[in-house]
Formats: structure tokens, C-alpha cells, sequence
């Protein structure tokens, strides 16, 4: 197994506690994290994608490689932050890494957030192991994106699993309505 | 004439994965890892951390206290004390366990129950929310990390009893 070097990762920090935020910080420093930059709330964190965007240099870095944002903010909290990277015409990249951190743990909750979608849940209070193994995922196990009339986001069936329930999903990559775009 | 195209339903978006050949190296394929020793290192920053929760936490039980106050004081006000309430226990049941106070937020988890939008707002609903902020208070003035063992157990029962109680009475 390779050992991963994040030297050349940037990640944008969200979170409105100040002690939780300086926990996280540090933890993503010694895994090696070569940049991170800390908003307060989402609407700092918007400010800052579209600095990213049209002017790279005063930001002091040329991308955003994943989002960790805890949910509960104000004024604008984690979802609001999500719902607007993946779909505001203005997002830098709609496609972003992006983890919700919360202390809701409500399946409700957690459904609520992967319609909107996120890659990854991380419930808190979390471990250092729990941190470090959603970082993990979001680089060995990518998943295609989906988009469409009411869902964009990253593929929602992590595992090819068989269920009990009417198979959905009747259209395949080669139905005339689906398009694959590959990058 | 040519048959219309199906207008497009769902799309696919599959990129190369750019994420993995940065942090692996180009053309790695498989899995990775982040070194031991920085886990460790991580690890061992979080417990230098957790050193100080207990003092930072403080704030926000004063802060409980406070408002508990202000339910006393100001009854017809209380259901805003109550989301003040709310709000502080959401943030500490989601800390408490990440530095090794896994009853602040058991507490704190029940604390954030007991005020939802639809609590009763009786002395007797105040009241087991002070039962509350002083089982919180008590878990870090004394320190009782973890389960808390025995005097653990001994505080969450007592939370139960004073639920008990003043339900039984509301």
C-alpha cells in the first residue's frame, strides 16, 4: 500500500466553533495537508470560492480540492454552503469533495444531506481515525456523479447491493436519454 | 424524416481520479495511506487539545446556567431561553466525546431533547433542565472522562430519577 503525501491538497475548513475549528485545523495539518484555509460560516466560504475563482493569487491558492463544513452555522449554515456549490451558476467547481460535519445524526438528517449531495457524513463528536478514514475515502473511492431533474451529486449507491425494493434505475449508459461524460 | 432524439434524462459524469495520482503519486491505481506516525502525531495533538476543553466548555455552561436563570426569572420568555438552550446542547453533545467526555454529550444529547420547539414549558420542564446543566457541570468539574465508571453511572441515574420525578409531577 502506497503512502499517501497531501502536500499538494488544499482544503476549505468551515466551522463556527473556534475550538473545534483549531482541532480540526491542526489534526489536518500533521496528516500532511499542505493548505488549509478556515471560514466561520458558509457565507465566508462562498466569498472565498469566488475569490478562488477570479482572483487565485490574492486567495493563495489555485483550487479547492475538498470541502469539510460542519452544518449547524449562522448565518449561512453547511447545507445552504452545499446547495449553492453544487448548484449556483457562480460555484467554482460543482463537482467538489464536500464533507458535512454534524452533531445531527437523525437518519432524517443524514437522507436530508444526501439529496442535496455530499460525499461523506462525518458525525460528530468524531474520532481522529473517523476523520482521517473519510479523507481516505474521498481519494481511493471517487464516485461518478449523477445528474437529473432532481438530483445532482455524487452516485447515491456507494455498492453494487442487491435490494429488496422495484429496480429504479431502468435506463443504462446505453439508453438514448443518458449521456457519460468523461474528464 | 429522422426519428427525434430522445431528449437527454440522466447524464454521468466520470473524471479521472486527479485526487489519488496527487496524493499517490502519477499512475498509482490501488489504495493508500496516510503514515502511522502522523496518525500518531494527530492523535496525540487532539489529547494536548483535550487538556483544555474542560476550561472552554466552562463558557458555555455558565452560559446554561444563565439562561436556566432567565427561565426562572422571566417565565413568559421561556420559550426563547429554551432555543437558546437548544442551541448551546446541540454544540456540546457534538464535542463532549471527541474530548474524551462522552457523558457531556450523552447529557447534552438528552439536554437538546428535553427543548425542542413543542417542550412544555412548566417549572417542572425547568426544572429537569437544571438537572441537566448540573450533571454537565459536575461530569467537568471533576473530570470524569470517559464512561465515567461507577460515578458515571451514578450521575446519569440521578438524571433519570429527576426526569422521573418531575414528569411524574408535570
Amino acid at each position: 500500500m502506497v503512502e499517501y503525501n497531501l502536500d499538494r491538497f488544499c482544503i476549505l475548513l468551515v466551522e463556527d466553533s473556534a475550538f473545534i475549528r483549531s482541532l480540526l485545523l491542526n489534526t489536518l495539518q500533521l496528516m500532511g495537508v499542505g493548505i488549509v484555509k478556515t471560514c466561520d460560516d458558509g457565507a465566508q466560504a462562498i466569498d472565498f470560492l469566488k475569490l478562488v475563482q477570479n482572483d487565485p493569487m490574492k486567495a493563495g491558492v489555485q483550487q479547492v480540492d475538498i470541502i469539510i463544513s460542519n452544518w449547524s452555522m449562522s448565518p449561512v449554515d453547511g447545507m445552504m454552503l452545499l446547495r449553492w456549490v453544487r448548484r449556483h451558476k457562480e460555484s467554482p467547481d460543482r463537482f467538489i469533495p464536500f464533507v458535512m460535519i454534524s452533531g445531527y445524526s437523525e437518519p432524517e438528517r443524514v437522507h436530508e444531506a444526501r439529496e442535496m449531495g455530499i460525499n461523506e457524513f462525518l458525525t460528530k463528536p468524531f474520532t481522529m481515525a473517523a476523520v482521517y478514514q473519510k479523507v481516505l475515502s474521498i481519494i481511493d473511492r471517487p464516485r461518478q456523479f449523477v445528474h437529473t431533474a432532481n438530483y445532482f451529486g455524487p452516485d447515491r449507491r456507494r455498492q453494487a447491493v442487491p435490494h429488496k425494493g422495484a429496480e429504479r434505475r431502468v435506463l443504462t449508459d446505453k439508453s438514448p436519454e443518458v449521456e457519460v461524460v468523461r474528464g | 424524416m429522422a426519428e427525434a432524439k430522445p431528449k437527454i434524462r440522466v447524464r454521468f459524469y466520470r473524471f479521472q481520479n486527479r485526487l489519488k495520482e496527487r496524493a499517490g503519486g502519477a499512475g498509482h491505481k490501488g489504495t493508500g495511506e496516510i503514515p502511522a506516525e502522523i496518525l500518531a502525531k494527530a492523535q496525540a495533538a487532539l489529547e494536548e487539545m483535550a487538556e483544555d476543553y474542560p476550561d472552554w466548555v466552562m463558557r458555555l455552561i455558565k452560559e446554561l446556567t444563565e439562561q436556566h436563570r432567565r427561565c426562572v426569572d422571566t417565565p413568559e420568555r421561556r420559550r426563547a431561553f429554551f432555543e437558546q438552550i437548544h442551541a448551546i446542547a446541540h454544540d456540546m453533545k457534538g464535542q463532549g466525546g471527541t474530548f474524551g467526555y462522552p457523558l457531556v454529550s450523552a447529557f447534552a444529547e438528552s439536554l437538546y431533547d428535553f427543548t425542542h420547539g413543542r417542550a412544555s414549558l412548566t417549572d417542572n420542564h425547568v426544572e429537569i433542565i437544571k438537572a441537566h446543566v448540573d450533571g454537565i457541570r459536575v461530569v467537568i468539574t471533576q473530570r470524569i472522562s470517559g464512561d465515567g465508571g461507577e460515578a458515571g453511572q451514578a450521575l446519569l441515574a440521578g438524571l433519570q430519577e429527576a426526569i422521573r420525578k418531575y414528569k411524574s409531577k408535570a
